[in-house]
Formats: C-alpha cells, structure tokens, sequence
C-alpha cells in the first residue's frame, strides 16, 4: 500500500487522472451487469424490456413479493405463462444455505485434519497423495456428470440434501487440503514442538496451537469454498428435483411458455448475490491472501 | 534433578549426520555447556533429549532409566529453543503459564510462579502484553527463558539462550542465569557457539563437532588442555598462536625451526616426541602466555611490531616473528611504531605441540 502510494505521488498529475480514468473505466465495466440486475430487478416487466432502456422510473417491488407470495393464477392471467416459482422462492434460499454450510463444514473439518497431518507427519507418499487429491479437480465436472447420476439414483442419494452435500464436499475437499496444508507449513515447527516439551499431547496440539494460528487462512479457505458451493450449477441442476433444487438451479427454470420475466429472475438473483457479496467485502483481506499465499514459496 | 545419560546417540537427517554417535555424561544438578560452531548438531542433541526427535540410533537415560521410549509430553523436560518458538496467540502472561496449565496447577500457584519468574528475569512489565510479536528481540528471549524456567522438570535443556542479547545486557545475564540456576539447583545443558559464554556458564564443557564429541571437560581443562587443533583454536580470544615448522632432536636438545627463527624446547622435553607422526610440528601458544618487550633479554626472539590494538585493560599486539603474525596480549597499555623491532619470550611451560597430520594436540 504505502509503496503504491508513493509511486501514484510522484506522478504528474496528468498522469494520475489517466490513471483513474482507466480504473474507473475497468470498474464500469466489471460493475454495469451488477447494476443491470439490480436496476432490473426494481422494474416492471414492461419496463425492464423497453426501448431505450429507463434509467429513471419509478421503482416498484413488486418482483420482491412475486418471488415469496404465491400469485400463480395473478401472474397467469397477465403473463400467460407457467410459473416455476409459484410456490415461493424461500425453499430455493432454504435448500442453498443447507448445501452450502453443510458441505463446508464438512470439507473444513475433513481439509483441515488431513492438510495438518500431511503438513505435520507427512506420511509416506504424501506428495504422490497430494496430487492425487488435485487430480480429481483437473477432471471437467461434465465428465463425470452421468455416471454420479446412475450412482446417485442408484444409492437413493438423488435429489437429497445430503447427496448434494457429500458431492460438493468431495468438490470442495482437494481445495480445502491444500489451502490449509500451506497455512499449516508456515507454522515453524518448533512451536509445536515447544508445545510437547510442555506436556501438551499431539491432538491438543491441533487444536490449542496449530489452529489458532491458522485462522486467516481458515478464514481464506472459508471464502473460497462458499463461492465453489454456492455458484455451483451443474450438478444441482443434474441430481435435484423441486424440493432440493438451489437457487442457481432456480433461476435458470424461471422460463415460461411466453417468454422471460426478467424482472423477477433480476430479484432472485439480486437477494442470491447479496449474501456473497457482503461475505467477499468481509473477508476480502483473507481472500487475497488465500490467493496470493502459495506465489512467493512455491507449493 | 536427574543425570542424564547419552549413548552412541546418533540422528541423521537424509544423508546428513547431524549427530554421530554422541555418548556424554552429565552429572545431577549440574550446569554443563554444549560448545560447538553453527551446525555441529547442538541443537539436535538437545531435541532428542527432550524427545521432540526420536534418534536413529543410542539411548538416552535419566537417571539409568532409558527414556527414548517415552513421548516428549510425558518426559518432564524444559526447554528453551533458539527460535523463541513463543505462542503467537497467547498473551506474554498466558505464554509463560502455559507449560504450567498443562500440568494442571492450581490458578493461585500458576500465578504466583509466572509473577515470580518475570521478576526475576525482570520482564515484569511485559506481562499484560497481548501479542508476543510486538516484542524486541531481547524481550522475547527473556519471555522464552521465563516460560522455560517457570517449570520444575527433570532437566533444563537451554539452546542459545542469550545469543540475541546486545552485549551490556548478556553480560548482565550471564551473571543473573548463572545465579538462577545455581538457586534452582537444578541439571541444566545449554547450548552455545559462544565459547567465552561457555567458560562463563559452565561447570563442565563439551565439545562437539561434526556431530562428535570432541573433548569434555572443565573450563580450566578445555582451556590449558586442548585435546586437539579444534578446540584450541576455538577456545580463546585473540586465537592460539600457531606456528607450523621443523622439529630437529640432536645432541644438544630440541630444536623447532621455521622461517629463520629458531626455539628451544629442550627445557619441555618429553615423552611427546615419541608420539609425533613426523618432523613436522605446530607449535601452539596463546597470546597471554608471551611476554612482549623493548629490550633484549635471555632466551627472547626478536620480532617486528605490527600494530597495536588497545582494549582499556589490555592490548594487542600484533607482531611478525619470521614468516608468523604473532599476536600477544599485554597488560595495561603498550603502544609500537609500526615496524618496531621487539623482543618475545615464550612461556614455555605453557606451549602446545600439536601433530600436523592427526591435529591431537601431543603436548
């Protein structure tokens, strides 16, 4: 920060508004479709497809109340079209939130231990197992969408919370293990070992002195996984059926026979984007850090 | 409060032998120094003590009872490491209790030991101090010696504890751990590269090299009685004079030649001309045990002042004797012109012979 600032000082002042002139041009354009929904998401149907587009009306909240109160025969008679989220949008809300922080959770306590045991006792064959367990996300998720189908059907995990739990916990996991084996390889050894002499037992350990100082990157890690869960498309579309379906999955079945109701797609995704905005705006120090953690040492 | 044993301990790292067969005996209640340079597995030796390495090889006993099986938790050790290793989460206070929390003592008698201790390493005033890495250096070092010593173990083990210290105040703390431990009565073995930290502290030295023990002794014996060109030159401050010449044994006595100066030691005649491997010899001495003049006196050899480098209660003097920068220390001080023509006399019932080819020192 403060060699950026030093660096931004020294410039001619033509140079500098250049310089924010350029950001604010990247800004713009990473910012517009955000703004896009969220504008959208407070029009009318008819407002949302005029032409030229509104930049100021008056707006309305209603697509708000469309998503949770059921107006199916309402919505009907004006669109004409089926409605998928007539029941209310809460159960899609519900079922993201389940996922999401059951399969986190699950990926954290399962990531942790095992990253610390590779950092730590490093068994034989650890860098071997490492990779293996990077391998299975080098394999596009596509491939191996129907088989975890038949599987799944098969296993009577199909269109369960839980199913789509271990599956995003087995998505989240090789993430989890690395990230956190990096943390832990920071810790000097002789720490711990400090911690022995002193009559503190290796499970002890774990969680009186390693983990405590590793709770920046628990915290990257965190971050990173949510985003995973909480995006994903493929397989929710794939293995749920109305009542385990998330919200991404949600989203894209919001089609009627007449056409799309932008408006209300804008406001489902308005409220999905919200939480994981302020999440990212939270803890956008330790993402950066989970990010930029293993560049200067390598693995 | 324990003896502790080491048998033919030997660690590898790899293919690096950090210690080789070490095997040392360290007597209850005492304060035993290991000296050694950087890398001479010091630091290892004291690991394995404590238990956090297993060794590949040898045992280790307390009191005759071997403890290599038993995991570092249970052993009962303290110990200081090189690198602090403080807690990074933990208050200094809650730094310095822990190792007692872990042995389940009672609030008020946790209390009173950490206060007890940071008075006598006078840290008091950092107890409150939440994050230990805001500490100077210094200040570390003492919150680790604190937590070391707040235990009541079987031995102390103690690697490099005041190393980072500015020197007033390491001087100050040698005295002041030297004290603590004799009040403590307690078996302590502190590692240091510092040999004049070593004479200081210890009751015993050991010296290892390479992984070795290379001689273990007192003070006063490491230092008269070197073992071999190691610990001769690594003990002392300015180093031994070494001077590495012909030794010719003829009618008249014995002869040391080298670059036109010619000494006589038939005076030291022993059996350690039978032990010489060839007629080669390095004659030793240190600089304390040369007696500098002006004028020419008896059995002195004449030399050219070099340059003199006064310390206050001593000085320096360096000179060239034939080929050889002699160094040699007066009392007081004692300035030359450079160029000087001086005169040595050699102490020489102080003077070393040591073997070229082994480096034993034979006298």
């Amino acid at each position: 920060m403060a060699t950026t600032s030093r660096i931004v000082r020294r410039r001619s002042p033509v140079k500098r508004a250049l310089l924010y002139l350029v950001v604010v041009i990247v800004c713009l354009i990473f910012v517009f479709p955000i703004f896009w929904m969220v504008t959208t998401a407070f029009k009318t149907r008819a407002q949302a497809f005029s032409w030229p587009p509104l930049f100021v009306w008056e707006p309305t909240l209603r697509n708000f109340i469309d998503i949770f109160i059921k107006r199916q025969t309402e919505i009907e008679a004006i669109t004409g079209w089926e409605l998928e989220l007539a029941t209310g949008a809460e159960i899609f809300f519900y079922n993201s939130i389940i996922v999401t922080f059951g399969s986190i959770a699950l990926a954290l306590i399962i990531g942790t231990l095992a990253a610390y045991s590779f950092s730590r006792y490093r068994p034989t064959g650890t860098d071997t197992l490492m990779f293996f367990i990077l391998s299975t996300r080098m394999l596009p998720a596509i491939v191996v969408a129907i088989p975890i189908y038949f599987f799944y059907k098969a296993l009577g995990l199909y269109s369960t919370h839980i199913g789509l739990i271990l599956l995003y916990t087995m998505f989240n996991l090789p993430f989890a293990v690395w990230m956190m084996k990096s943390f832990f390889d920071e810790i000097p050894k002789d720490i711990e070992q400090a911690a022995m002499v002193d009559g503190t037992t290796p499970i002890k350990i774990f969680y009186k002195i390693a983990l405590p100082q590793v709770l920046v990157g628990l915290a990257a890690t965190v971050g990173f996984l949510i985003i995973n869960v909480w995006n994903e498309f493929l397989f929710a579309l794939l293995l749920t059926e109305r009542s385990v379906r998330t919200v991404p999955v949600a989203i894209a079945s919001t089609r009627g026979e007449v056409g799309i109701n932008w408006g209300l797609i804008a406001a489902l995704e308005t409220l999905y984007v919200l939480p994981a905005i302020i999440l990212i705006f939270l803890l956008q120090k330790y993402l950066l850090r989970g990010m930029t953690f293993g560049t200067v040492r390598g693995v | 409060m324990v003896k502790v044993t080491l048998k033919n301990l030997t660690k590898r790292y790899g293919k690096i032998i950090a210690v080789d067969g070490l095997s040392l005996e360290i007597s209850d209640r005492s304060l035993t120094v290991l000296l050694g340079p950087t890398g001479a597995g010091k630091t290892t030796t004291l690991k394995c003590i404590s238990g956090v390495l297993a060794p590949d090889e040898g045992e280790i006993l307390f009191d005759d009872e071997p403890v290599t099986a038993i995991p570092p938790w249970e052993r009962n050790v303290a110990q200081f490491f090189q690198t602090y290793a403080l807690y990074p989460h933990l208050s200094v206070y809650d730094n310095i209790a822990y190792p007692l929390r872990e042995r389940g003592l009672s609030k008020s008698e946790v209390d009173r030991r950490v206060k007890e201790i940071a008075e006598k390493l006078r840290i008091s005033y950092l107890l409150d101090r939440k994050d230990p890495s805001t500490l100077s250096g210094g200040e570390m070092q003492r919150v680790a010696l604190a937590r070391t010593l707040v235990r009541e173990p079987k031995v102390f083990l103690l690697d490099e504890p005041i190393s980072n210290l500015d020197a007033k105040l390491r001087e100050e703390m040698i005295y002041e751990f030297k004290r603590l431990c004799r009040e403590l009565q307690q078996t302590v073995i502190y590692a240091t590269p510092d040999y004049l930290e070593a004479l200081a502290v210890g009751e015993k030295i050991a010296i290892i090299k390479d992984g070795k023990l290379i001689q273990y002794g007192t003070p006063q014996e490491i230092y008269y009685h070197p073992a071999n060109k190691f610990v001769a030159t690594f003990v002392g401050s300015p180093p031994i004079n070494l001077i590495e010449g012909d030794l010719k044994i003829e009618k008249e006595g014995i002869i040391f030649q080298e670059g036109g100066v010619t000494i006589d030691l038939s005076d030291i005649a022993g059996d350690w001309i039978n032990r010489l491997t060839g007629n080669k010899a390095i004659l030793a001495i240190r600089p304390e045990d040369i007696h500098i003049s002006r004028e020419k006196r008896a059995d002195s050899l004449m030399a050219k002042a070099l340059v003199a480098e006064p310390l206050g209660h001593e000085t320096i003097v360096t000179c060239k004797l034939g080929e050889n920068e002699i160094r040699v220390l007066v009392k007081g001080f004692f300035n030359v012109k450079y160029g000087e023509e001086v005169w040595l006399k050699l102490n020489k019932q102080r003077i070393h012979i040591i073997d070229p080819k082994t480096e034993e020192v034979i006298l």
